[in-house]
């Protein structure tokens, strides 16, 4: 081990990483407890590659074989029923830790300078986490993912413009059919994971640069009252208990609460009743439904879409927006209007559920 | 227990603990891998069997994806192969060997061999699927959809 | 002005109810068209007229009641000086006036080569008909049911006698008691018919393959079937039932007795769909009718009732099993494919009952006790499945839950250094 270890020092000057690692410390207070959302989130989808690339072994996209092909995963390949729920479970738990770190994030100001770069990077990888969720949804070919793909797309398309043309390019054609399930096969393994890797490595590369951040106030306490703990082995040790935690929850979801595949898509039947699109999306979906068709001259939906499309700007820009963080002080409004989202999209979602 | 033993203790316990997780992860993964008996499933083929396991004028229904199909060798040595669903109301068809018909017990619905509905209550023909052979095999297929 | 007429008749050649150029098709038209005051009602032509199947295919007045169409402007020579003016068509000359054509293959030709020429010949083989020429006119002539002067082919769903309005149209004077009480038969037929396992598919099911009254009656040659022969039309569909039961030990017992094979037990009219207790020994068993307390009888429709009863036993016991598997998680469309394999042996099997044979009935009824027990084995090998799943998952859950509490050691042995 030691020689291994020589070997490799000679050769990368590994001691430099080693010294840096043992140097990195973790501010302890009550705070603490959310540095393991990124943690969390960083093994869900370290597991989503994992089962994914087990996944592509059997599955075959196309109209006649997608379906098939995961009902023989889930039949007849030993463990396939297994990888196939881990996939399902890990990817809605991955949604959902991906928001709860980046609104704990946004409640600790940890967007204010000099993190800025690290929030957008963030937020670009929550929307491809929505990515991976639609374009995946859609891949069992199943009548409900069928549809919720139908109406999720009709959504993009009522935008002025280039509505039409990004729904073209979506379906890669007029209508949901095989070949929009290659074009989403496509981006789902292919190009959604490549740049997802590459501005998660950039995430990761920024918080070890700069450091864990802490809220203002802690931050503004005298230097003697500060307390760390260190990252190895202290830290690490407890990200991986967590993550063992979680494995073992997805796994007991995985047998006790399987997904259903649902019956095959056709393309030519009517539409089923209660479609839904998957929970994160349930939100902007039920908004869609609640505004009126017509808000004076302009359509509701196109309303709604414009409104999804400022807010999330907004919520984009947040760190530019928030002068207040950036002279260390909490900007009421702010944490206000964090909440206020919180509490639209829980009601909402519920909301949506309900009827 | 001195502080050393302890963690000594500790680390063989997590070694342990560690290797029996990997297990636990490796051995469904590599079952997983092991691809199963049937190794293929394409649902708009199916092999019917050998050309020869199908006497001249007679018929066999088998499963084609989750409904029955009926395949004939007709008294020309033709093969045909349609759904076996009665369109009328959903029951199996046979084929009849003397008037060389498919018939439907039911309500004495006929169709002909090429699923047309000629004569009873059926409202409607039989689909056909497309036969193929390859090495003395039948194949029989739906026609390709979207 | 001159342009306003124009106009007027421009607009009255739009009018679909009467065209323009049909005005002048022939004298008889253009006469009985005008809404002339000094015309009595009846002698106006009926709108309805351009509906008919006749006037479409290019016929008109004369070609029913005679006359001369050239004549125009002339009363007399179009009607009464015509030799072959007939005035109004009474009942008992519709058959022939319509046999002129419609018993004429070579003049029927000229509008379908499937032609059919042998109504009015059939007809006067009816009920209907052999009244009508003992001078009884109250029976069903042509125009009764298909119609007067807005006559639409049979193929026309709005036609009377389109598929699903036969009843209806048979009805009208059939569930008439006033007006059928000198003939002398029952009026319930069309209401037992509406609750019967037919009128039910034809009128609610809207399943035209399903009889109407022709199809056991016959149309033109109407007649009551005959008690001897009513199963052989039974069996123009329910062949197997037929065949079965006419060679069955039953049969001639049947017919011996007069009890008229298939309505002796499934009635006729009102034939509702069969249950299985029919053949029990239970008080719903029809074999009780006329057997009473027979030992022999009821060995046999106890061992019949038997056989379909646990294969009905093993079907549902089958079904909860896949369905508890599905619900489960499972994936269960291979065993769905069986349990579809059991429902038909049973419809089968129901028919092999006409047998009244217990060896032959098991014989078809073995393959869907067959089937139950693939099913039922794959359901249960499911929920083995299901069991090695959850065990493996305790397993799984043991080893990282043993992690979970060394790592938490670690982590206590480092702070205690610190």
């Amino acid at each position: 081990m030691n020689n291994l270890m020589a070997w490799l020092e000679e050769r990368f000057n590994i001691s430099a990483a080693t010294k840096f690692a043992a140097k990195k410390k973790v501010p302890v207070f009550y705070g603490t407890v959310w540095y393991y959302l990124g943690g969390v989130s960083l093994f869900l989808f370290i597991i989503q590659v994992f089962t994914g690339i087990l996944l592509i072994l059997y599955y075959r996209p196309g109209a006649t074989t997608a379906f098939e092909s995961v009902k023989f995963i889930i039949t007849k390949v030993q463990f396939g029923w297994l990888i196939r729920e881990i996939h399902s479970w890990s990817a809605n738990l991955f949604i959902f830790f991906l928001f709860a770190h980046m609104f704990s994030v946004f409640f600790s100001k940890a967007y204010r300078k000099p993190r800025e770069l690290t929030w957008y990077s963030g937020m670009f990888l929550l929307f491809m986490a929505l990515g991976f969720g639609f374009s995946g949804y859609l891949l069992p070919w199943n009548e409900l993912s069928y549809f919720a793909t139908k109406v999720g797309t009709d959504i993009a398309g009522a935008v002025p413009g280039i509505g039409e043309f990004v729904l073209r390019l979506l379906r890669a054609g007029d209508d949901v059919s095989g070949a929009t399930l290659s074009r989403f096969y496509g981006i789902h393994v292919a190009i959604l994971p490549a740049i997802f890797t590459l501005i998660l490595g950039l995430h990761l590369v920024m918080i070890q640069v700069q450091g864990m951040s802490v809220p203002p106030e802690q931050e503004n306490l005298p230097a003697e009252k500060k307390k760390y703990m260190p990252f190895f082995p202290n830290f690490a040790m407890r990200d991986f208990l967590i993550w063992l935690i979680v494995l073992n929850v997805i796994a007991l979801l995985a047998v006790f609460f399987p997904w259903d595949l649902g019956i095959k898509a056709d393309p030519l039947s009517p539409a089923p009743a209660g479609i839904r699109p998957e929970w994160y999306f349930m939100f902007m979906f039920q908004t869609l439904k609640l505004i009126p068709a017509h808000v004076l001259f302009i359509e509701g939906e196109l309303l709604g879409i414009l409104a999804f499309a400022f807010g999330g700007i907004v919520w984009f820009l947040v760190p530019l927006l928030d002068r207040k963080a950036h002279q260390g002080k909490r900007s009421k409004f702010w944490t206000f209007f964090g909440i206020a989202l919180i509490v639209y999209m829980i009601v909402l979602t519920i909301w949506g559920y309900l009827v | 227990m001195n502080k050393q033993t302890r963690k000594k203790f500790l680390d063989t316990l997590l070694g342990g603990g560690l290797i029996a997780w990997l297990g636990a992860i490796i051995y469904p993964v590599s079952r997983y891998l092991v691809p199963p008996r049937t190794p293929d499933i394409n649902p708009d083929s199916l092999d019917v069997g050998k050309v020869s396991d199908f006497q001249t004028n007679s018929a066999k229904i088998v499963r084609f994806g989750r409904k029955p199909a009926i395949v004939v060798r007709d008294k020309n040595d033709t093969f045909h192969a349609l759904t076996a669903v009665c369109t009328h109301l959903d029951c199996t068809v046979q084929y009849k060997s003397d008037t060389e018909q498919i018939w439907c017990a039911c309500h004495n619905g006929i169709y002909d061999l090429q699923g047309n509905n000629i004569s009873g209550p059926p409202p409607r023909p039989l689909t056909q699927f497309k036969i193929n052979f390859k090495n003395g095999k039948i194949f029989i297929s739906r026609e390709n959809m979207a | 002005m001159k342009r306003l007429t124009f106009l007027l008749f421009f607009l009255i050649g739009l009018n679909p109810v009467f065209p323009l150029q049909s005005d002048s098709r022939d004298a008889c038209i253009s006469c009985h068209i005008t809404v002339d005051e000094d015309l009595d009602d009846g002698d106006k032509i009926m709108p309805h007229f351009y509906d008919d199947v006749h006037y479409e295919k290019g016929l008109s007045c004369a070609d029913c009641h005679g006359g001369d169409p050239t004549a125009f402007d002339d009363e007399d020579a179009a009607m009464t000086d015509s030799d072959s003016f007939l005035g109004e068509v009474t009942r008992d000359m519709e058959p022939e006036v319509c046999g002129k054509c419609h018993s004429d293959p070579s003049y029927m030709r000229q509008y379908t080569a499937h032609v059919k020429t042998d109504q009015v010949e059939q007809y006067w083989t009816s009920m209907h008909g052999m009244r009508l020429k003992e001078g009884n006119d109250k029976v069903a002539v042509c125009t009764d049911c298909h119609g007067l002067h807005g006559i639409r082919a049979v193929s026309d769903t709005r036609s009377q006698v389109s598929d699903f309005n036969v009843p209806g149209t048979c009805s009208r004077c059939h569930s008439d008691a006033e007006y059928m009480a000198e003939f002398k038969i029952p009026t319930d037929q069309f209401a037992k018919y509406k609750t019967s396992v037919h009128g039910k598919a034809l009128l609610e099911r809207r399943d035209s393959a399903a009889p109407a009254c022709n199809d056991c009656h016959g149309n033109h040659g109407a007649q009551p079937p005959n008690i001897a022969h009513i199963s052989d039309i039974c069996g123009t569909c329910h062949v197997n039932n037929m065949n079965l039961f006419q060679n069955s030990h039953i049969a001639e017992i049947f017919s011996k007795r007069q009890l008229g094979q298939c309505a002796g037990c499934h009635n006729y009219h009102d034939i509702a769909k069969p249950t299985d207790e029919f053949i029990s020994w239970s008080d719903k068993s029809i074999c009780r009718r006329c057997h009473k307390d027979n030992e022999n009888a009821k060995e046999l429709a106890t061992g019949l009732y038997n056989i379909i009863n646990n294969l009905k036993m093993q079907n549902s016991v089958a079904i909860d099993k896949v369905e508890n598997a599905e619900q489960r998680g499972m994936e269960v469309s291979d065993l769905q494919y069986e349990l579809e394999d059991v429902h038909q042996t049973l419809i089968q099997t129901r028919t092999a009952i006409h047998s009244f044979n217990t060896e032959y009935v098991q014989k078809v009824a073995d393959k869907g006790f067959k089937a139950a027990e693939a099913a039922i084995t794959g359901a249960d090998n499911a929920i083995t499945e299901l069991l090695f799943r959850r065990k493996g998952l305790f397993v799984a859950s043991l080893i990282i839950s043993f992690l979970v509490i060394v790592v938490y050691l670690q982590i206590r042995s480092y702070e205690d250094k610190d």
